[in-house]
């Protein structure tokens, strides 16, 4: 009885991994899915997307997950090594070699799995990845990573990106709410990825190569861009801000007053530091 | 049996020692200090040096550590300084009250009637100095982090209190928003980053605070070092009270009078329309009176190349071409003429310099007309980029501001270029 004890011991790590596992989610550092208002949260209509492939995967590994620990448990438990009063093996053990079923059943359930959620996700990376399904919108901004920074050309006044009117500025991406926005990524340097997290949005920025990226967002606010490749020793400081804006004329407005600034020549000391 | 598990505890036991042995704080920086300028110790040809002359060192150590603080960690807010904030937004925690009495509090930001908020602490210059710039920077500000052989141009070395992107005159001393703008939007071209999403407005103020505290402190350390190297090591008064205060009241008043100096233009920017840009390309050339020579650097088509610098290639060669350490070995293989042209052009931190290509439409200092306004008018502190001002009134300089911000997007404007005489170039440079 006393070795049988030895599986209640080991029960103890399966039910602690299982339990952790299931308060994973009540957890204040769980950030998928999120409440509404958790910092977190994704604002966009492909995160909402993104979302819930990685909770079907999440609910296929954790039923998967708990299976196997329920089933290690069991065997602990049922298959104890047990002796008689002599010290004998009451139970003599049983060697046999392989079982074709049981090897095509454990191979055949996980591949199935596998093809699954190969075939369930094709639909989202095609509307997010593929540049036939890209909104048919002009370029919001060419974007360019470099070491380490991300130069955000914006088209100004006259719609067309290269042109004397371009704003140029550094780490600040904006938009307008619930419109698909187009964007024009490049690297001057090395690899980059741009990255937005509550968007649930990566793309490499690889050096030769132009690449639209295409993103939209439910929420206006306040949000955050990083470097998602590890590109040197500054990687950590390539972090931008993103600011999505309520609507169209607030956005205009910003623009204009971005061109101004860009296009300022004198200085106004009595009330302006800021811009100095 | 039993000396078997013996063994594998003990085994077990032995690694567990090994990777634990790599959990110790023995790896951390200790107490940071400042770094001795070289000049305090070593003999530099041609600078003033305090090299052999123990006391003298000694002094200018003490001094400095007596106006400045011992170390980065304990900082001492010189009277007079000039600080906004009196100083407190260079640390976190200030002293409060002297010898037995004294003790440490923490200072928090300030709320909007001016009291501090309990439930924000600051984290002070020196903190974010720490986290944000030291790496390239150096404790000392000397430009000596261990990330700055990595990069070129190297990062700034605040010591001289010389900076190159600046609104007030030549020469003088930035206005805290000309740093504030460097380190809000960073120098473009450059490694200098922006620090817009990484900082807030209120902790850039206290970087800035911070840089002009090792400037100010580099800069006592310069002027008591060359007050010293004209002094006797043996005598007593040498580096004496009266001196010290009137060297950094000296330093202080650069800085407070820079405050009141930005460079405004009076008239504003022309119409950048045909004809001005057309007036400032023949400035550019030198086809005006003023026979301008931007060409002899820039380059007849502005692509940086011009003839009073070694070309581009020889350049990478010597800069990029090998180990930095053996750089003016580099130099030395060039022949007479090119290493006459790459001696005669350092900054003044005698590092290389290399006029801007201007075709590329990258702009260190910023692309906004007052900025180029700035480089053109005062020029480049530090560099050999010359002010303009007055030369040249300022309708001509809003010309060339025109022009140089036309140039990227219209190539063909110096398309055909009168000649331009070349020095001949040498075997030495292509012979890599």
């Amino acid at each position: 009885m006393v070795v049988r004890n030895w599986s209640f011991l080991f029960a103890l790590v399966a039910v602690l991994s299982v339990a952790a596992f299931l308060y994973a989610p009540f957890s204040p550092d769980w950030w998928l899915p999120n409440p509404h208002s958790a910092p977190g949260h994704s604002v966009s209509s492909m995160g909402r997307e993104i979302d819930l492939l990685f909770i079907v995967i999440l609910l296929i590994t954790g039923l998967v997950f708990i299976g196997t620990q329920v089933a290690l448990v069991w065997e602990a438990f049922t298959f104890v090594d047990q002796l008689d009063e002599q010290g004998k093996p009451k139970r003599a053990a049983s060697y046999f070699h392989g079982d074709n079923r049981l090897e095509i059943v454990w191979t055949l359930v996980p591949a199935v799995i596998l093809v699954f959620i190969t075939i369930y996700q094709f639909g989202t990376w095609a509307r997010i990845k593929y540049p036939s399904r890209n909104p048919k919108v002009p370029p919001l901004a060419e974007i360019t990573a470099r070491q380490f920074q991300w130069v955000m050309r914006y088209p100004g006044p006259d719609g067309r990106l290269h042109s004397p009117d371009d704003l140029i500025l550094i780490n600040d991406l904006h938009f307008v709410k619930n419109q698909p926005t187009l964007i024009h990524l490049k690297s001057s340097d090395v690899i980059h990825s741009f990255f937005l997290p509550q968007f649930r949005l990566k793309q490499d920025a690889v050096p030769g190569l132009t690449i639209p990226v295409w993103f939209d967002s439910d929420t206006a606010g306040s949000f955050e861009l990083a470097c998602a490749e590890l590109c040197g020793w500054g990687h950590y400081k390539m972090r931008g801000n993103v600011t999505v804006h309520e609507t169209e004329a607030e956005f205009a407005k910003w623009t204009s007053e971005r061109i101004g600034e860009q296009n300022r020549d004198q200085l106004d000391l009595a009330t302006d530091g800021e811009a100095r | 049996m039993i000396t078997r598990s013996r063994f594998i505890v003990a085994l077990g036991l032995a690694i567990l020692l090994v990777t634990s042995a790599g959990c110790t704080d023995s790896l951390n920086a200790g107490p940071l200090s400042y770094v001795d300028n070289d000049a305090l110790t070593h003999e530099l040809k041609g600078k003033a040096n305090l090299a052999g002359k123990p006391a003298l060192q000694a002094k200018v150590r003490a001094a400095l550590a007596r106006i400045f603080g011992e170390s980065p960690q304990r900082i001492r807010v010189p009277e007079n300084s000039g600080f906004p904030s009196g100083g407190l937004s260079l640390a976190n925690f200030r002293q409060v009250g002297e010898g037995e009495s004294a003790r440490i509090e923490p200072i928090y930001h300030q709320l909007p009637d001016g009291r501090p908020d309990p439930n924000h602490r600051q984290t002070g210059g020196y903190g974010l100095y720490r986290r944000n710039c030291l790496h390239c920077h150096g404790v000392s500000g000397a430009g000596d982090g261990p990330t700055a052989a990595f990069l070129f141009p190297p990062p700034r070395d605040f010591r001289k209190g010389i900076y190159k992107f600046t609104s007030t005159p030549s020469g003088a001393r930035p206005h805290r928003d000309d740093l504030t703008r460097t380190i809000r939007d960073g120098l473009s071209g450059t490694s200098m980053p922006a620090f817009d999403a990484l900082m807030t407005p209120s902790e850039i103020q206290q970087a800035v605070d911070y840089v002009i505290f090792l400037s100010m402190r580099g800069e006592t350390e310069l002027a008591l070092i060359e007050e010293g190297s004209i002094s006797d090591e043996n005598d007593t008064e040498a580096l004496g009270e009266e001196i010290l205060k009137e060297l950094t009241a000296g330093v202080f008043d650069r800085w407070k009078s820079a405050q009141t100096q930005v460079m405004n233009p009076t008239i504003p920017r022309t119409k950048s329309d045909h004809e001005s840009v057309i007036r400032g390309r023949d400035l550019f050339l030198g086809r005006t009176k003023e026979k301008l020579e931007c060409a002899g650097c820039h380059g007849a088509l502005a692509k940086g190349d011009g003839p009073s610098f070694v070309p581009v290639d020889v350049f990478n060669m010597v800069v990029f071409g090998g180990d930095p350490s053996t750089r003016p070995e580099r130099v030395d293989a060039l022949d007479e003429t090119l290493k006459t042209l790459w001696n005669q052009k350092p900054d003044d931190w005698g590092n290389p310099l290399r006029p801007a290509n201007l075709v590329k439409g990258v702009f260190k200092g910023g692309r906004r007309p007052i900025d180029i306004f700035w480089r053109i008018a005062k020029g480049i502190n530090g560099a050999q980029m010359p002010a303009h001002y007055p030369t040249l009134n300022e309708a001509q300089i809003w010309d060339l501001v025109n022009f140089v911000l036309a140039l990227p997007y219209d190539p063909d404007l110096l398309a055909s270029p009168p000649p331009m005489p070349r020095p001949k170039l040498a075997e030495a440079g292509a012979s890599r």
